[in-house]
Order: structure tokens, then C-alpha cells, then sequence
């Protein structure tokens, strides 16, 4: 494995940042698999897989994995504020345009239409992981609890994941030694 | 002050249990913002998601555009900070571990089960927040389209966010 310097990273993670329209994690995977050669596939999918298991941002997981494989928790350091400094930049500035513009009807029509998209996006992302679901379907229980606990029971987010984790990890176990 | 200690240890806690990612906590976020503190009217906060989904980035920006409101670009790095951390140090020192279990059944099992988590926490997120924000059958009819044609096209997501906003600045939704 080569080595890199916490700079290095830092550059590598600020283009992911900004090219992130809709979804880093593609971005991670095309700039550190494909163009800057950091990861092989393999090894990129394998960190994903366990930066999926803890909760908390999913990509800022990955800077931090990535990061701190190459240069310790210097690296991890500099991934993280690679990937954030420039978006929040961007994101502060949207805010000033907003403040100065939000009473315009054309700017609450946009906003309207983005957030309605910016819904379904989230949805989709949804659904996209239920396809994998349907190979144990007695998994897809532990998704419908959870969104009963949630939606219906208006349970807050740590007491749904603390009454459904025990299932979960049952059916898990299940799952893991029949596929 | 008292707000901005507030938020940080808020959003820390709801992170840690944030399976699926920021997407998973914001109905957590809107009500804390909305209905519990009153920082933001329902109407901001819609604006501030469709500001946070049209920017590049990490998809957390709702979050800091939250701490902005409150306290300018120190609330921002604040409220960004209080997301980031708790995950960062969990996985910071899981991560070794996790990649040492040489069980597979094991590690798969941590696997299927955080997706399920994820999974159910997504959907009902998307669902909680869409109630909210969306204030007519237009809306609805754009939500619903825009998972139709994710699901089973592989057009960009920009494309659709442009899409929503034109039908939005015409006056549609």
C-alpha cells in the first residue's frame, strides 16, 4: 500500500466535496478508485460496507476510514475537512443569496419544487436498498417495524432503534448463515 | 449561548443512532427545529432542505444551514461539528476491529442488520418529512415521480432537481 501525506488526502477529499451533486459516495468511488488510484475496488467496498454499519454521516464515516488507513488521525483529520470545508463554504453563501431573496415568489416556487425532489431523492435511496431485501424476505419485518415504530408510534429516533436493533440482529444472524 | 450547547449536544446524541446516515434524523431535526424550540418556521426549514439538496457536498447540509440560522458561521461548524464527531470516534476505533472479525456470519450479520435499520429509518424519514414540507397534490405528484424515475432510470439526480425546480418557479407545485 503506498503512502499518502495528510495534504494529499485533503485534495483528494475536496474534490469529492465539490463534485457531489446529489450522492457523494459515487464521487468517493470515481476519485479514489479511478482517477487518483488510492483504493481498489475492493478494498473501497469493503471500507463502505463497515462505514454503512455505524451510524452517523455515511461519508464523513469514509474520510475518517480512508483517511486514517493512509496517515493515522492526522489523515483522518485532513479527509474530513477536505470533504467539508468547501460544501459548507458553498452552502453559506446559498444562505446569504437566500436571505437577501427568499420574499421573491420565483425563489419560494424553486425552493418548493427542489425540497418535493429533494423528498423523493431520499425515498428513492429508500427503495433502492429494499431491492436487496427481497432475497431473506423476513428481513423486510424488521424495515416494516421500524417504520411502523416511527411513523405510526412517533417514536423518537434512539427508542426505534434500541426496541427494533434486538429483531434485527436476530433475523440478521439468520439471514447471514442461510445466504 | 444556551441554544448553540443546545443543538451541539441534540444533534450528537440523534447522530449516534443515525443508521442510514443525516437522511435518517432529519424528521428528528425538524422537530426539535420546528415544533420543540421554535428556531425556524416550517417554511425555513422546507427552504433550508431545498437549499441543502441543490448544493454539492455531503447531504448534512440541512444541518448546517440550521446552525447558520442560529448563530451565523459559528453555528454552522458548530452544528456540522456535532453531526461528524461522535460517528468519526466510533469508527475511528471500530473500523480495525470490524475488518479483524474473521467470523463471516458474524460480520455479515452486523451488515444485514444495520441495512434493515437503515433501511426502515430512511423510508419513514422520507415519508415524516414529506407530510411536512409538501403542501399540495402537485407536490405529492413530483415526489412520487421523481422516485418512479430514480428507480428505474439512471438519469443524474441534478436532472431532477432542475426539473423540480423549473415546475417550481412556474408556479406549478
Amino acid at each position: 500500500m503506498n503512502s499518502l501525506t495528510p495534504s494529499q488526502l485533503f485534495i483528494s477529499f475536496s474534490k469529492i466535496g465539490i463534485s457531489g451533486f446529489g450522492g457523494v459516495l459515487p464521487w468517493a468511488r470515481r476519485t479514489l478508485v479511478e482517477q487518483d488510484k488510492i483504493l481498489t475496488s475492493e478494498e473501497f467496498s469493503a471500507i463502505l460496507g463497515i462505514c454503512q454499519i455505524v451510524p452517523g454521516p455515511n461519508v464523513v464515516n469514509l474520510a475518517v476510514c480512508v483517511g486514517s488507513r493512509f496517515a493515522g488521525a492526522r489523515g483522518a483529520a485532513a479527509a474530513v475537512l477536505g470533504l467539508t470545508l468547501g460544501p459548507i463554504l458553498i452552502v453559506l453563501v446559498l444562505a446569504l443569496l437566500y436571505q437577501h431573496y427568499s420574499h421573491l415568489e420565483t425563489v419560494k416556487g424553486l425552493l418548493r419544487g427542489i425540497s418535493a425532489v429533494g423528498v423523493g431523492l431520499i425515498a428513492s435511496t429508500g427503495f433502492k436498498m429494499l431491492r436487496d431485501e427481497f432475497r431473506y424476505p423476513i428481513m423486510l419485518l424488521v424495515v416494516a417495524i421500524t417504520i411502523c415504530a416511527a411513523t405510526y408510534f412517533h417514536l423518537g429516533l434512539g427508542w426505534v432503534v434500541l426496541t427494533v436493533l434486538p429483531l434485527a440482529l436476530y433475523l440478521a444472524r439468520k439471514k447471514a448463515l442461510i445466504l | 449561548m444556551s441554544a448553540l450547547l443546545s443543538i451541539f449536544l441534540k444533534l450528537s446524541v440523534f447522530s449516534l443512532f443515525a443508521f442510514g446516515g443525516v437522511n435518517a434524523l432529519l424528521p428528528e431535526l425538524l422537530n426539535l427545529a420546528v415544533y420543540q424550540e421554535h428556531w425556524v418556521d416550517l417554511q425555513t426549514f422546507s427552504d433550508y432542505f431545498a437549499i441543502a439538496q441543490a448544493a454539492p457536498g455531503p447531504n448534512f447540509m440541512t444541518v448546517t444551514l440550521l446552525g447558520w440560522h442560529l448563530y451565523g458561521v459559528l453555528g454552522a461548524l458548530v452544528a456540522t461539528l456535532a453531526i461528524a464527531w461522535p460517528s468519526s470516534i466510533l469508527i475511528y476505533f471500530l473500523q480495525r476491529l470490524i475488518l479483524g472479525i474473521k467470523d463471516p456470519i458474524k460480520k455479515k450479520s452486523i451488515q444485514y442488520a444495520a441495512a434493515a435499520l437503515a433501511i426502515g429509518l430512511v423510508l419513514s424519514s422520507a415519508w415524516q418529512i414529506a407530510i411536512q414540507i409538501n403542501h399540495s397534490t402537485a407536490a405529492y405528484i413530483l415526489t412520487l415521480a421523481t422516485i418512479g424515475f430514480t428507480l428505474f432510470t439512471r438519469w443524474h439526480p441534478l436532472y431532477f432537481i432542475a426539473i423540480g425546480g423549473v415546475l417550481g418557479v412556474l408556479g406549478f407545485i
